[in-house]
């Protein structure tokens, strides 16, 4: 032993100098440098240096708008409305609280359409802040998508108004956890502060459909400002000359903004005509991409067919809709089934049409603004491609015709513009002046306010309409929305059906119908993190 | 006393067999001072012919022949071997057998001798679990060390096991343990062969774990892998595990007919029609129905077959192993399946040089775990739970029923079709290497370098076909890519001078780790072929992943170790990290500890019972870095969205916030321990007492939704953890026919959150209900311990009586009742917890002559689980549109008014909160050794029967207590434990195997 140590260890050192060469090359080929390079991987937070930087922003801020609105959450409040209920059981107890307006503070969609809408506005802050005070090569393209930030953001700052009344004014990145809420002239000066220099900076023509808004988007969505503004809770009602100044304006340069009505009012509600001139804003969805819309086709189905029974039809609402064309747009009445009793996209060959009067578990009419034509196909869906008005150019002409009769005014456009809604209602060429519908007498206002009741049934708006004229307990209070003439069918063990008068809505009053009810309470954990938001 | 009378029996026993002997013996047995030893035992081999020793330690006996070999054996002393030859009188020397205590063991960057230790350190060794057919070195290591808690996450094949030492320090980040094998930190526990390991030592306390610094505030585990020494040994070990869902849950699905009147009731009780008519009650009532958990569960059958080389052959080492294992899932179509190559080659190049090289190759798949389909309302075994009874799986033309044909009981697609049709492979490829190399520069300075490296390739191919209404599959493949290395510099220096022995140890240490990740996803498949036909998704459909991150720790580590006279040990070290995960200001941190440890030896005497006795005392410092790459610097994630219906383009959006601020967080803990040695370490027991404080939290805190939510990390919080470990080993019985091993392992953890940010007093956890009712079930409250649960509290039903209080809240009689406050809300607060208070095990070795048996037992205690797979049956509600429980049978009635709801629930109420203590029988297994088989002394075989989980004594409801389950992205496991949405069951095994040597 003793023999071999001596004969090797003049290799001894050789290799413990060798290993420690070896360990030290290890470590020296490395840079033992301690400092990350995010950079590598991960896009900074820096003032824009291009307009592609700028442009992935905006759609980057589009990706939010539409993750806040592509499920039925954020329009939860519009439940409220007389034209909307839901399932009387199951799970759809958030909703049915809206419909009960008992909305509890623990209600989950109160909180989605918070954190939702608020998570967009960041990443409209996020382009607003880092834009400022950069001048890009094309200006023009610079103009464009700093104006849709801002648009983006009054659009939800308005939304989130509608819900909540008063609200926190986000106008950063950075969080400052002593924020509390502005008031609600604040709210609305804020609001018509970002639409109007969106106006300023957009181009008069975009998308078609207005996917990306264009200034006559700007300028309508200011229209709609002007009505919630004069009516409650602040009812200035100097605003409505606004209101009907500004829907004037986007009416009369209606050609250069690409916007008009559609012949048929049906086609609006198909996967074919998502995409149309009659949107003003049109929130696009694509479900192969990943970006869905989550508020059509089976979630209008009643559980009888495999539906989600989340947005049925009110019955009374249903009952006193004005026949034609445009409830047929609105309502399916029946629901083609194939000899197996399942619902058939094939309406013409179907073996029966079941009334919506016969279905076993809840009766009520469906959406068919919602659920789709039976034929598109989407009926057993609950994502499809479909898209959202979140305004239509009908609005505009009823909100020019409404906010002219409001400020006393009573000018032959005025009752122009609700003339073509009415014809186009009964499937008449709007720009054709027709004795049979059009009206050039009588209160425009309120004629202007009823036509927007029908025309827009079923499309989460017609709550907000209750709201800024304090309507809700005329609409909702006593025997309101009991239904008259309807009769539904009761079925024995045996599956025999005998008639049965449907008397009282699906979803009874529980909570209070006062103006003090109106908004919902902010979400607890909001306030918890936030306390001044409570004070 | 027990153990006197126990010789007399013996002796008895012995002295009947002194039979016919043909070689009279005499002698004398004595201790190494020549004093006699009375009760010694003398055994020949082979043969019952035994005596003990009498009061002089003489004893005579007759033996069969001169070849025959005498055994003698004493506590305490080590066993001797005499052949007797033409001796007749024989005067016997024993030697002090080598102690517990004289063992060495791994304190990281080097050992030390038990004896010697300050810190907190558990040892788990192979004869403690190799009586157990082992598929994972978590299985070895739950039940067996105190202070360490595994909880087994499901009982899927493959799944993961929580390992936890001494409680959990972190609400936000990562609470497992720093695993080191042959000294290469960052390693896996669920990628080791479990025949491969030789120790596993656990460091506990700060003193203990300080030296890895940054990296040790959750404990460190230290697994040392197997060496070859002597002849060539080849070991097989072959066995067969049958496995099954212990007990179905009761469902209404036993019984159909009742499903459909309730469901009937149901609809009629809130103004609908009856959905099943009379006829088609009546049918059921005579046919049944289907029963979901049937259809999905399978007895599932699993090979592993081991093998290995060892021995020494001159100056080189040798360690060679495989393992191949086969596992079949109780879910249909689940499995596991692994190869795993290790070869162990040190090389003594010459007297002051050595060098050794480990590798590891291992490659695992596991099929259709269930992470692959959406867990959002449950999983797939809550969906098969929940799933309508009245539907069969498959229709009149033999194709799958998608949904429920009448659109009730659970609204999600067949579980039986999205478990067949859906393939879900997720490969994960590993090669480590550890190198090491010993120079002894002078007898009292040794260099050590130990330098590793892992690849690791996890690799994930997705084809579901649980996707939604339109039912066109979804396909989606990810590769995670990590390499990292490791470089260790190690310079020791040891001197003893008279009564002082002094150690130093220094360490220069570099640790890289690079992260890649690609990826991709392609939806919407136009033709449902399988994962490889992903080209058939439309461009719309395809989208891509794409990430790379890296994080680098340079380190300098000093150790000094004193030890006065065998009596006073002391140890002291300093750890200096610098992390590239946070800013260069923050970067660097400094640990130290110190530890104390006392002999008692002088108290204890000369007692017979209590024969010595250590006291230990130990404070240290350990951070933890545990916060992704990049987590100081706002960044912009990527999305996309498409203006136009049709095509998407890329985006980016602002996902996380900067905060150059951001640090480690420390742990600081102290530790006392006394160790006890009984009857001449015939018994042993280990007691230690922690106090364990995390201060600084790396803590997620959310950014409030107003500013766009997500999460900002900040040094925020306290959380602080107290407990007691003990063991206790004791041989209850060791004579020459029969032995007993005894082991108990107990851990008891009062955890709690002392502080959080912003004078919150709580904080919501992340962990949501499944189906359509998204209330957070978890939350982080001050001064109680992590795992809270949210939720209402449950009061029964409203009843007749209180018609018109219900009324107040639009509630009607037969609904539920849930606590309100004086506003009239209803309350939502933390209604129990899911962290375990106290865990055990109980390990017994009894040996009889050539027959082996163990059992081993576990308990968890103090605990809450959270059973929202019971509401989601219970169901009437979410995405479980009826009723399924079976006690709904007795819901309230305007005549019968009990306290079952007949209407719309809520999952989240104290209902479904129920008590998971347990007691498991976790193993028992009885095996046989066959020696000197066909007259080869070096060849034995094995055979062996046993089952693990034979039987759990519990009060819960569920499957199984342990496991809980998880949904994406709900934060941390151990700060929403014991929520069940939908387990895989743990399954009953049932094994038969065979060992081999030769």
């Amino acid at each position: 032993m003793q023999k071999y140590f001596i004969s090797h260890s003049f290799k001894f050192t050789q290799v413990m100098i060798l290993a420690m060469v070896v360990s030290l090359t290890f470590v020296g080929c490395e840079d033992f440098d301690l400092d990350e390079d995010p950079g590598q991987s991960q896009l900074a937070v820096l003032p824009y240096e291009s307009i592609a930087e700028m442009e992935l922003a905006v759609t980057g801020m589009f990706n939010r708008v539409h993750r806040a609105l592509w499920m039925t959450t954020s329009f939860a409040s519009s439940w409220g409305g007389d034209d909307l209920t839901t399932h009387r059981a199951s799970n759809k107890a958030d909703f049915r609280e809206y419909d009960q307006r008992s909305v509890s503070t623990g209600n989950a969609r109160l909180a989605g359409t918070w954190n939702g809408c608020y998570n967009a506005i960041r990443a409209a802050n996020t382009i607003i802040v880092n834009s400022m005070g950069v001048t890009l090569a094309d200006q023009a393209k610079q103009n464009q998508l700093t104006g849709e930030a801002y648009f983006i953001r009054g659009y939800l700052f308005q939304h989130l108004a509608r819900n909540f009344g008063q609200i926190p004014l986000v106008l950063d990145i950075a969080p400052d956890f002593e924020i509390g809420l502005a008031s609600q002239a604040e709210v609305y000066a804020q609001i018509e502060s970002d639409y109007a220099t969106a106006e300023s900076l957009l181009p008069a023509q975009s998308t078609l459909g207005g996917t990306r808004p264009n200034a006559g988007t700007a300028r309508a969505f200011l229209a709609r400002l002007y009505m919630d503004w004069a009516g409650y809770p602040l009812n200035d009602a100097g605003k409505y000359s606004q209101a009907a100044s500004s829907a004037k304006q986007v009416i009369d340069n209606s050609a250069s903004h690409g916007f008009a009505l559609v012949p048929d009012m049906a086609t609006l509600y198909t996967l074919a005509g998502s995409q149309n001139s009659e949107g003003v804003f049109t929130l696009s969805h694509c479900q192969p991409c990943g970006h869905p819309n989550r508020k059509t086709g089976k979630l209008g189905l009643p559980g009888d067919f495999g539906g989600w029974q989340e947005s049925f039809a009110e019955i009374r609402f249903f009952e006193d809709f004005p026949e034609g064309p445009r409830k047929e747009a609105t309502y399916h009445t029946t629901v083609p089934l194939d000899e197996n009793g399942r619902v058939t996209a094939d309406v013409a060959n179907a073996a029966t049409l079941l009334p919506w009067t016969e279905f076993k578990d809840q009766q009520n009419p469906i959406f068919r603004k919602i659920v789709g034509p039976f034929e598109d196909n989407i009926f057993n869906d609950f994502q499809a491609s479909r898209s959202d008005y979140l305004m239509r150019y009908a609005e505009v002409l009823l909100t020019y015709a409404e906010a002219t009769g409001r400020s006393g005014g009573d000018t032959p456009d005025a009752w122009e513009a609700l003339n073509m809604v009415r014809r186009r209602a009964e499937g008449l060429p709007a720009n054709s002046p027709d004795p049979s519908v059009d009206i050039t007498a009588g209160d425009l206002a309120e004629l202007a306010y009823t036509e927007r009741k029908w025309e827009l049934a079923g499309e989460y708006l017609r709550w907000y309409d209750l709201v800024r004229m304090e309507r809700v307990e005329q609409a909702l209070g006593g025997t309101a929305r009991n239904p008259q003439v309807s009769i539904g069918t009761a079925f024995d063990a045996d599956g025999n059906a005998s008639p049965m008068p449907l008397t009282v809505p699906s979803n009874p009053i529980l909570g209070s119908l006062s103006p003090d009810a109106y908004f919902s309470p902010l979400p607890p954990d909001e306030v918890a993190q936030l306390p001044n938001l409570g004070k | 006393m027990y153990t006197n009378r126990l010789w007399l029996v013996c002796s008895a026993l012995l002295i009947s067999h002194l039979a016919l002997g043909q070689v009279d013996i005499s002698g004398k047995v004595t201790d190494e001072d020549n004093a006699p030893l009375q009760g010694a035992s003398i055994v020949v081999e082979g043969t019952t012919v035994g005596v003990l020793t009498d009061a002089d330690g003489s004893f005579s006996l007759s033996a069969p022949d001169e070849n025959s070999v005498l055994k003698i054996t004493y506590i305490g002393f080590a066993d001797q071997r005499i052949t007797i030859g033409s001796e007749r009188a024989f005067s016997i020397a024993m030697a002090v057998a080598a102690s517990s205590l004289d063992e060495i063991v791994v304190i990281g960057y080097g050992t030390a001798k038990k004896s010697d230790l300050t810190g907190a350190v558990s040892r788990v060794t192979a004869d403690s679990y190799e009586a157990q057919p082992l598929t994972r070195v978590e299985d070895a290591l739950q039940g067996r060390a105190p202070g360490v808690i595994v909880a087994r996450a499901n009982g899927q094949p493959g799944a993961n096991f929580k390992v936890r030492i001494r409680g959990v320090n972190s609400i936000t980040g990562n609470n497992s343990p720093l695993i080191v094998v042959d000294g290469v930190q960052g390693a896996d526990l669920s990628s080791l062969n479990p025949n491969d390991i030789e120790t596993i030592d656990v460091l506990k306390d700060a003193s203990a774990t300080a030296i890895y610094g940054v990296r040790g505030s959750n404990g460190v585990i230290i697994v040392t892998t197997k060496k070859g020494s002597g002849p060539g040994k080849i070991a097989v070990d072959y066995f067969m595990t049958v496995s099954e869902v212990p007990d179905l849950l009761p469902t209404l699905a036993d019984n159909p007919a009742d499903f459909a009147r309730l469901e009937n009731l149901r609809r009629i009780n809130v103004g609908g029609n009856p959905n099943f008519t009379d006829a088609e009650i009546a049918a059921l009532e005579q046919n049944g129905g289907t029963n979901y958990q049937e259809e999905i569960f399978q007895t599932g059958i699993s090979n592993n077959l081991q093998i290995s080389a060892s021995g020494s052959e001159g100056r080189l080492n040798y360690f060679i192993s495989g393992i191949y294992r086969d596992q079949e899932g109780t879910v249909i179509n689940t499995g596991f399946n692994q190869l795993s190559l290790r070869s162990n080659l040190s090389a003594k190049v010459n007297d002051r040089l050595t060098v050794s090289l480990n590798l590891y190759a291992n490659r695992d798949k596991t099929q259709n775990d269930f992470g692959f389909a959406g867990n959002g309302q449950g999983s797939l075994v809550a969906k098969a739970l929940t799933w309508d009874p009245t539907t069969p799986v498959f229709d009149d033309n033999g194709e799958f029923n998608f949904r429920s044909i009448k659109g009730i009981a659970s609204l999600n697609d067949n579980p039986v079709r999205t478990l067949t049709l859906s393939d879900a492979q997720f490969t994960d490829e590993l090669l480590t290497s550890a190198l090491n190399v010993d120079v002894k520069i002078t007898d009292d300075l040794t260099y050590t370098l130990t330098t590793g490296t892992q690849l690791r390739n996890f690799n994930n191919e997705t084809y579901d076909v649980e996707v939604g209404d339109d039912f066109l599959p979804h396909t989606a493949f990810r590769n995670n890519k990590s390499t990292s290395f490791q470089i260790s510099n190690i310079l020791t220096w040891q001197r003893e001078f008279d009564v002082h022995d002094i150690k130093l140890t220094g360490v220069q240490e570099f640790v890289n780790n690079q992260n890649i990740v690609n990826g991709w996803n392609a939806n919407d498949l136009s033709l449902p072929r399988g994962f490889y036909f992903a080209e058939l998704a439309p461009n719309a459909g395809q989208t891509i992943t794409n990430n790379f991150n890296e994080r680098e720790l340079s380190s300098f580590m000093l150790r000094a170790e004193y030890i006065l006279d065998n009596n006073l040990y002391v140890t002291a070290t300093g750890r200096y990290d610098g992390t590239s995960v946070f800013r260069e200001d923050q970067r660097w941190g400094f640990f130290p500890s110190v530890a104390v440890g006392y002999s008692l030896n002088s108290l204890v005497g000369n007692s017979d019972f209590l024969t010595s006795m250590k006291l230990r005392a130990g404070w240290g410092q350990v951070g933890n870095q545990n916060v992704g790459p990049y987590s100081t610097f706002g960044g912009l994630g990527f999305n996309s969205y498409a203006f136009d219906f049709a095509s998407a383009e890329a985006g980016t959006v602002l996902t996380s916030f900067e905060n150059e601020d951001l640090t480690w967080e420390t742990t600081t803990q102290t530790n006392i321990g006394l160790d006890f040695g009984f009857l001449n370490d015939r018994a042993n027991a280990t007691v230690e007492f922690f106090v364990k404080n995390t201060t600084d939290l790396l803590l997620a805190t959310p950014v409030p939704a107003a500013f766009g939510g997500g999460i900002i990390n900040r040094n925020v919080g306290e959380v602080q953890n107290i407990g007691v470990d003990l063991g206790l080993g004791y041989t209850i019985i060791q004579n020459d026919n029969v032995t007993w091993d005894a082991n108990l392992s107990a851990s008891w953890v009062q955890n709690e959150v002392t502080k959080l940010y912003n004078d919150l007093e709580q904080i919501n956890g992340l962990f949501t209900s499944p189906g359509g009712q998204s209330r957070v079930l978890n939350i982080i409250e001050v001064g109680q311990p992590l795992g809270q649960f949210q939720g209402s509290t449950f009061l029964g039903t409203w009843k007749t009586a209180e018609a018109d209080q219900a009324a107040e809240f639009g509630r009607a009689p037969g609904d539920p009742k849930y606590l309100r406050d004086e506003d009239g809300e209803i309350v939502f607060g933390a209604i129990g917890n899911g962290t375990p208070e106290f865990v055990w095990g109980f390990n017994n070795g009894v040996t009889v002559g050539n027959w082996d048996l163990n059992i081993f037992l576990q308990g968890m205690h103090g605990f809450d689980v959270y059973n929202i797979q019971q509401a989601m049956i219970t169901g009437g509600a979410g995405d479980s549109r009826s009723f399924m429980a079976s006690d709904q049978v007795n819901q309230w009635t305007p005549t019968n008014e009990t306290d079952i709801p007949a209407t719309v629930q809520f999952y989240n109420s104290s209902r479904y909160i129920e008590k998971g203590d347990f007691i498991r029988l976790s193993n028992i297994n009885l095996a046989y050794t066959f020696s000197n088989l066909f007259n080869n002394p070096n060849l034995t075989v094995q055979l062996y029967a046993s089952s693990q989980n034979l039987f759990l004594i519990t009060d819960y409801t569920g499957y199984d207590p342990e496991l809980s389950s998880r949904k994406g992205n709900q934060g941390i496991e151990d700060v929403a434990p014991g929520i069940n949405i939908g387990a895989y069951p743990n399954p009953r095994n049932y094994s038969f195997g065979a060992k081999i040597g030769f």
